[in-house]
C-alpha cells in the first residue's frame, strides 16, 4: 500500500536517481475500493465479535443471579407487631364438658353461663377457651393425644371437664388428673344453676378454675407475641416466664441428647445406660415427639479431672460431706478437656453429665442447699451421684458397675432438666397439659421467628443489591409462606398439633433460605477495584479497536458528504 | 384506687421489661489475627493474649472462635519451640497446653470470616467452627493485622473492606445473632474500619486514627521480633491488673478512659452512636459483659414443692413412666395374642436404628448430561468440518 523508500536499492531506483530532476515525494496512491472494503469488514468483524459474543458473555458471567422474591408478602408477615397484616394468631382452646348425670337442658344452660363468665374473665383476646358439650358415647377422656391427628379436621380437645355430683359437699371441688387431660369437678347436686339465673356458684367456680389452669400459658403467649403485659399477670409470674424463656434452648428440629458418665478414677467403668434411657427418658421423648426429634448418645469417661483453675471441693464438717460453692458451679465442667459438645449433625446438643466423685471426696454436694444437681442454662444439666462405697483390701472404692436402679434418681432428674431446658411451663400440675401448652407456645414462637426471618431476608435483599439469590431461596420462601398461612389457619381452628407441624416446616425452610450458602458474595467491590481489574486487560485491546472504529466512521461520513456534494 | 394499682402494675412490668432487655444470656468471642509470617509474631501474640484473658474470665472454648493464620509456636525460627510470649519477661506461655484453634493457616480467609459471622456455612461444618450466638448473646470481635484506610489485609492476597464488615454485622443483626457487640481492632488506621457500621447495638473501638500507624510495644531480643502491639498491650494491662475476676464491676467507660495517647503513640477511637442509649448507656456496660461469661447456674432445690420444681416433676415423670410401662405390657399382650412371635415390647421405646449402608451417588439426569455432551461435541465437529470444506472451496 505504501511506497517503499527504504535503503534497499533496486535497479529501477538507481536509474531514477540518475535522473537530474529531484524526486518529488508523491502521495500514496488512493486505496483500492477492495482494500477499503476489506478493512471495513475486518473492523466490523471485530466489533461483531465484541458486541454479539464478548459483551453477552461478560454480562452473563459477571451478573448476579437474583431470583425474584415476594418481598411485599414477606414484609407483611414480619410487619407490624400490634396489627398483623398477614395473620393474627389466635388460640381458641376447645374444652369438653362431660356431664354424665345432668339433663341435657341443664347442661346446655350450665355451659352457656360458664362460657359467659369465662369471657368476662378473659382479657387477652387472642387466647380464649371454648366450651363444648362432650357427647358421652365418644368421650374417651383424652389420653393426652398430643397432636396425634395432625391431619384431622376437628379441633384438638385441650381438656375434658367431667362434672360429677357428690353428696355431702358444701361447695364444688376439683381434681386434676396428673396423667391425662382431664379435670374432675365434684359438685353438690343442689348447685346446678336454675334455668332462670345467669349466675351460679358452680359455673363461676368452673370458669375460675379453668382460668387458673391456663393463666401461665396465657401470660407466656402474650409475652411471646409482645402484647403489653396482662394486668392479671403478677410480676412474679412475668419474671418466671422471662427467666424460663431465657434459659430454654433455642428451637431446633433435632436435639442431640448426650448422656455422659464422668469419674476422676477408674471406677465405675460401666453403667446400665440402655435400660436407664429406655426406662426413664424414652417415655418423655415419646411424649415430646410432636415438638422435636431427639437422638441419644452416651459415653463413659474415666480419669476426668477438674480444670486446673477450677475451685476444689471443700470438706464441710457440719454436713459431713464435700461441698461445692454455688458460685463455683459454672466452673465445674472442664469444657477444655472433657469431650463434650460432639459435632454430630446439625442440631444443638443438650449435655447431661453424671459425675461420680472419687471415694476420697464422697459424698459431694452443693454447699448452699445440699442439692446434687443443677441446670446450666441453654447447655444441659449436671447430676452428682454418690454411690455406696464398697470396702475392700485397698480401701474404699466406687462400685465398678452402676445398675439401673442406682441410675434411677439421676435419670429422673435428667428428664426433669430436659423439660426445663425445653421451656415447658411449670403449671398446671399435669404433664400432658403442660406438654400441650408447650405445643401451643412452640407454635407461637416458631410462627413468630419464621415470619421475622422472612422480614430479615426481605430487607437484606433490598439493602444489599450485590448479594446473589439462588432459585432455591425463592422456593424455600414460597414454602415458608404457604406453611405460615396454613399454621395460622390451623391455629384459628384450634388444631394445634397440625399448626405446630406446619410451623416446624416453615421455620426449617425459613432458616434454610436465610442461611443459603451461596448467598455470600465477596460482597462489596469499590469502583476503584473494578477499574484496576479491567484497565490492564481492556486498555491495550480497546484503544486500537476504538480508534479503528472512529476512523472508519469518519471515512463513511466523509464519503457520504462527498457523494451528496457530487449529487447536488 | 383500682386504676392506680393498675398503673403501678403496668409500671412495674415496664421496669421489668427494661431490666430484662439489658440482660444477655451468653457470651461469644471471635478473635482474629490476619497476618502470616514470623515477623508478624506480635499479631498472633495479641490474639492469644486476648484469648487467654477471655478464657480466664470464663468464656469456654466452645464459645470462642480463634482464627490464627500461622503457627508461631512451631516456626523453625522460634528460639523457644512450642511457646508464644507476648512479653519479653516470658512469664506466661500463651500457647500453653490448652488451646483450641478453630481456623488455622489458609483457612483464615475473608470468605470464611464472613461466612462465620453470617453462619452461611455448609451443613457439615462442625459446631466448634460456628458462631452459635443468638438474640441474647454478647459478642466480642477482636481483629488485628496490617490494614489501611478502610481495609484490613488477610494473609497475603486478600483484604476485607469496611463495607464488607458493616454488611456482615448488619446481617447478624437482622437475623438476631447478637444482643450487643463490642468490636475491637488493632491495626494501622484502625478507626477507619468501623466508620461504615450501621447496625444498632455496636460499640466499636480502634487503635489509631486515619493516616496513623499503630506501633508495636517492645521486642524480645531472644525471640528476635516485636512481641505485642501498643494498644493491645495497654488494653491487656487494664484487663489483667484491674479486671481480676468475673465479678468485677469496672465498665467500658473505665477501659476506654484508660487509653493514654502518650503511651500508645496513636489516637485510639471509640464509636458509641450506634448503641441504644448512646455513650451514657454504653459506658455503663461492664467489661465482663463482653470479656467474661454469664452462666447463671440454677441449682435445683430438692425440697421445694412449688409447681415445676424438681420434686413435682419427678412425680409426674414417674407417673408417665408407669403409664408407658402399662401400655407396653398391653401392647405385648396384643402381640402375643396375634401370634406374632417377634417380641416388640422393648422396641416400642426406641426406633430401631436404620442401617445406613453405602449408597450410590445420585445419578439423576446423568443420561441427560451425556446427551448434552454428545450434542456439543457433534455441533463442534460439524462446524469444524463445514468450515474446512468452505475454506477449501474459497481457497
Amino acid at each position: 500500500m505504501t511506497i517503499k523508500t527504504g535503503d534497499q536499492e533496486s535497479p529501477e531506483d538507481s536509474t531514477s536517481r540518475a535522473d537530474p530532476k529531484p524526486s518529488v515525494k508523491s502521495p500514496p496512491p488512493p486505496e483500492t475500493p477492495a482494500a477499503v472494503q476489506t478493512r471495513f469488514r475486518v473492523i466490523a468483524a471485530f466489533w461483531a465479535v465484541i458486541i454479539f459474543l464478548g459483551f453477552p458473555i461478560w454480562w452473563k458471567t459477571t451478573s448476579i443471579y437474583r431470583a425474584s422474591l415476594p418481598i411485599e408478602e414477606m414484609v407483611d408477615w414480619a410487619g407490624g407487631k400490634p396489627f398483623w397484616q398477614a395473620c393474627r394468631p389466635v388460640f381458641p382452646l376447645d374444652i369438653h364438658l362431660a356431664t354424665p348425670s345432668m339433663q341435657s337442658a341443664d347442661a346446655q344452660h350450665l355451659l352457656r353461663t360458664t362460657q359467659h363468665t369465662l369471657d368476662d374473665l378473659n382479657e387477652f383476646a387472642a387466647h380464649h377457651l371454648r366450651l363444648k358439650l362432650a357427647n358421652d358415647s365418644a368421650s374417651d377422656y383424652g389420653e393426652g393425644d398430643l397432636g396425634a391427628d395432625a391431619s384431622g379436621e376437628v379441633a384438638d380437645t385441650a381438656l375434658t371437664v367431667r362434672l360429677l355430683p357428690q353428696e355431702n359437699l358444701l361447695g364444688p371441688r376439683s381434681e386434676l388428673h396428673a396423667a391425662a387431660t382431664q379435670l374432675d369437678v365434684f359438685y353438690p347436686p343442689n348447685q346446678v344453676p336454675a334455668p332462670s339465673s345467669w349466675n351460679s356458684p358452680l359455673s363461676t367456680y368452673i370458669a375460675e378454675e379453668l382460668q387458673g389452669l391456663y393463666g401461665e400459658e396465657k401470660a407466656t403467649i402474650a409475652h411471646i407475641l409482645h402484647t403489653a403485659g396482662l394486668a392479671s399477670t403478677s410480676p412474679q409470674l412475668a419474671e418466671d416466664i422471662s427467666r424460663r424463656l431465657r434459659r430454654s434452648m433455642k428451637y431446633a428440629e433435632t436435639y442431640h441428647l448426650s448422656f455422659s458418665l464422668f469419674t476422676p478414677g477408674s471406677r465405675p467403668s460401666s453403667w446400665d445406660i440402655e435400660a436407664a434411657v429406655n426406662e426413664y427418658v424414652s417415655p418423655l421423648l415419646k411424649a415430646l415427639s410432636p415438638i422435636s426429634d431427639f437422638t441419644v448418645d452416651t459415653q463413659v469417661q474415666l480419669y476426668a479431672n477438674f480444670a486446673p483453675t477450677a475451685p476444689k471441693p471443700e470438706f464441710d464438717e457440719s454436713e459431713a460431706a464435700w461441698t461445692l460453692k454455688k458460685e463455683d458451679l459454672s466452673a465445674f465442667v472442664n469444657a477444655a478437656e472433657w469431650p463434650l459438645n460432639p459435632s454430630i449433625g446439625s442440631g444443638p446438643t443438650i449435655n447431661f453429665i453424671l459425675y461420680v466423685p472419687e471415694p476420697s471426696q464422697s459424698p459431694l454436694i452443693v454447699k448452699e442447699n445440699r442439692a446434687s444437681s443443677w441446670i446450666v442454662p441453654q447447655w444441659g444439666g449436671v447430676f452428682l451421684l454418690n454411690p455406696t462405697l464398697s470396702n475392700d483390701k485397698t480401701g474404699e472404692s466406687n462400685p465398678a458397675h452402676l445398675s439401673q436402679d442406682s441410675l434411677g434418681p439421676a435419670f429422673m432428674t435428667f428428664s426433669h432438666q430436659l423439660l426445663t431446658l425445653l421451656g415447658t411451663p411449670s403449671t398446671p400440675a399435669s404433664l400432658p397439659l403442660r406438654l400441650q401448652t408447650s405445643i401451643r407456645v412452640r407454635a407461637a414462637t416458631l410462627l413468630l421467628s419464621a415470619s421475622s426471618t422472612m422480614g430479615s431476608l426481605a430487607s437484606l435483599t433490598e439493602s444489599l443489591p450485590s448479594i446473589p439469590i439462588p432459585a432455591t431461596v425463592a422456593t424455600s420462601v414460597s414454602t415458608t409462606l404457604s406453611h405460615l398461612s396454613s399454621t395460622c389457619s390451623h391455629l384459628r381452628e384450634g388444631r394445634f398439633g397440625a399448626a405446630l407441624a406446619s410451623a416446624r416446616v416453615a421455620e426449617t425452610e425459613a432458616e434454610r433460605s436465610f442461611f443459603e450458602k451461596s448467598m455470600v458474595g465477596q460482597v462489596y467491590f469499590p469502583d476503584e477495584h473494578k477499574v484496576a481489574v479491567y484497565l490492564p486487560l481492556l486498555g491495550p485491546i480497546g484503544v486500537p479497536l476504538v480508534v479503528g472504529l472512529l476512523k472508519e466512521i469518519k471515512r463513511i461520513i466523509a464519503g457520504r458528504k462527498a457523494k451528496r456534494a457530487a449529487a447536488s | 384506687m383500682a386504676l392506680l394499682s393498675r398503673f403501678l402494675q403496668a409500671f412495674a412490668l415496664l421496669l421489668l421489661a427494661i431490666a430484662v432487655s439489658a440482660e444477655h444470656t451468653s457470651n461469644w468471642a471471635v478473635l482474629v489475627s490476619t497476618s502470616r509470617f514470623w515477623f508478624n509474631y506480635r499479631h498472633l501474640a495479641n490474639v492469644l493474649s486476648l484469648y487467654r484473658t477471655v478464657k480466664r474470665l470464663g468464656i469456654p472454648d466452645s464459645q470462642i472462635i480463634l482464627m490464627l493464620p500461622d503457627d508461631m509456636a512451631c516456626n523453625p525460627r522460634n528460639a523457644f519451640p512450642g511457646t508464644v510470649y507476648s512479653n519479653a519477661d516470658r512469664a506466661v506461655d500463651l500457647y500453653g497446653d490448652n488451646i483450641e484453634v478453630d481456623y488455622r493457616g489458609y483457612e483464615v480467609t475473608v470468605e470464611n470470616f464472613i461466612r462465620l459471622l453470617t453462619d452461611r456455612l455448609d451443613e457439615d461444618v462442625p459446631r466448634s467452627k460456628r458462631l452459635g450466638s443468638d438474640s441474647g448473646s454478647n459478642v466480642l470481635v477482636y481483629m488485628t493485622g496490617h490494614g489501611g484506610d478502610q481495609f484490613l489485609k488477610f494473609q497475603d492476597a486478600e483484604e476485607i473492606g469496611a463495607w464488607d464488615l458493616a454488611h456482615a454485622f448488619e446481617q447478624m443483626w437482622e437475623k438476631k445473632r447478637y444482643h450487643e457487640l463490642l468490636f475491637m481492632i488493632d491495626t494501622c488506621q484502625a478507626n477507619t474500619m468501623y466508620t461504615h457500621f450501621y447496625s444498632p447495638n455496636i460499640i466499636a473501638t480502634g487503635s489509631s486514627e486515619i493516616d496513623q500507624s499503630s506501633y508495636s510495644h517492645h521486642a524480645d531480643n531472644d525471640v528476635g521480633v516485636a512481641v505485642i502491639d501498643r494498644w493491645t498491650y495497654y488494653v491487656l494491662e487494664f484487663l489483667e491488673t484491674q479486671v481480676t475476676s468475673v465479678t468485677s464491676k469496672l465498665n467500658l467507660g473505665d477501659l476506654f478512659d484508660s487509653y493514654d495517647e502518650s503511651k500508645i503513640h496513636s489516637q485510639p477511637g471509640v464509636r458509641w452512636d450506634l448503641f441504644t442509649g448512646q455513650e451514657q448507656e454504653g459506658r455503663l456496660r461492664t467489661v465482663v459483659d463482653f470479656f467474661g461469661n454469664v452462666q447463671n447456674v440454677e441449682v435445683e432445690n430438692a425440697n421445694a414443692t412449688e409447681p415445676g420444681s424438681l420434686k413435682e416433676d419427678l412425680a409426674e415423670i414417674a407417673r408417665l413412666v408407669e403409664k408407658w410401662q402399662k401400655r407396653d405390657e398391653e401392647y405385648a399382650d396384643v402381640l402375643a395374642r396375634n401370634d406374632t412371635d417377634e417380641s416388640h415390647s422393648s422396641s416400642l421405646h426406641l426406633k430401631p436404628k436404620s442401617k445406613v449402608g453405602p449408597t450410590k451417588m445420585t445419578e439423576d439426569g446423568s443420561w441427560g448430561k451425556r446427551l448434552v455432551g454428545l450434542a456439543v461435541v457433534g455441533v463442534c465437529s460439524a462446524i469444524w468440518i463445514a468450515g474446512s470444506v468452505l475454506g477449501r472451496k474459497s481457497g
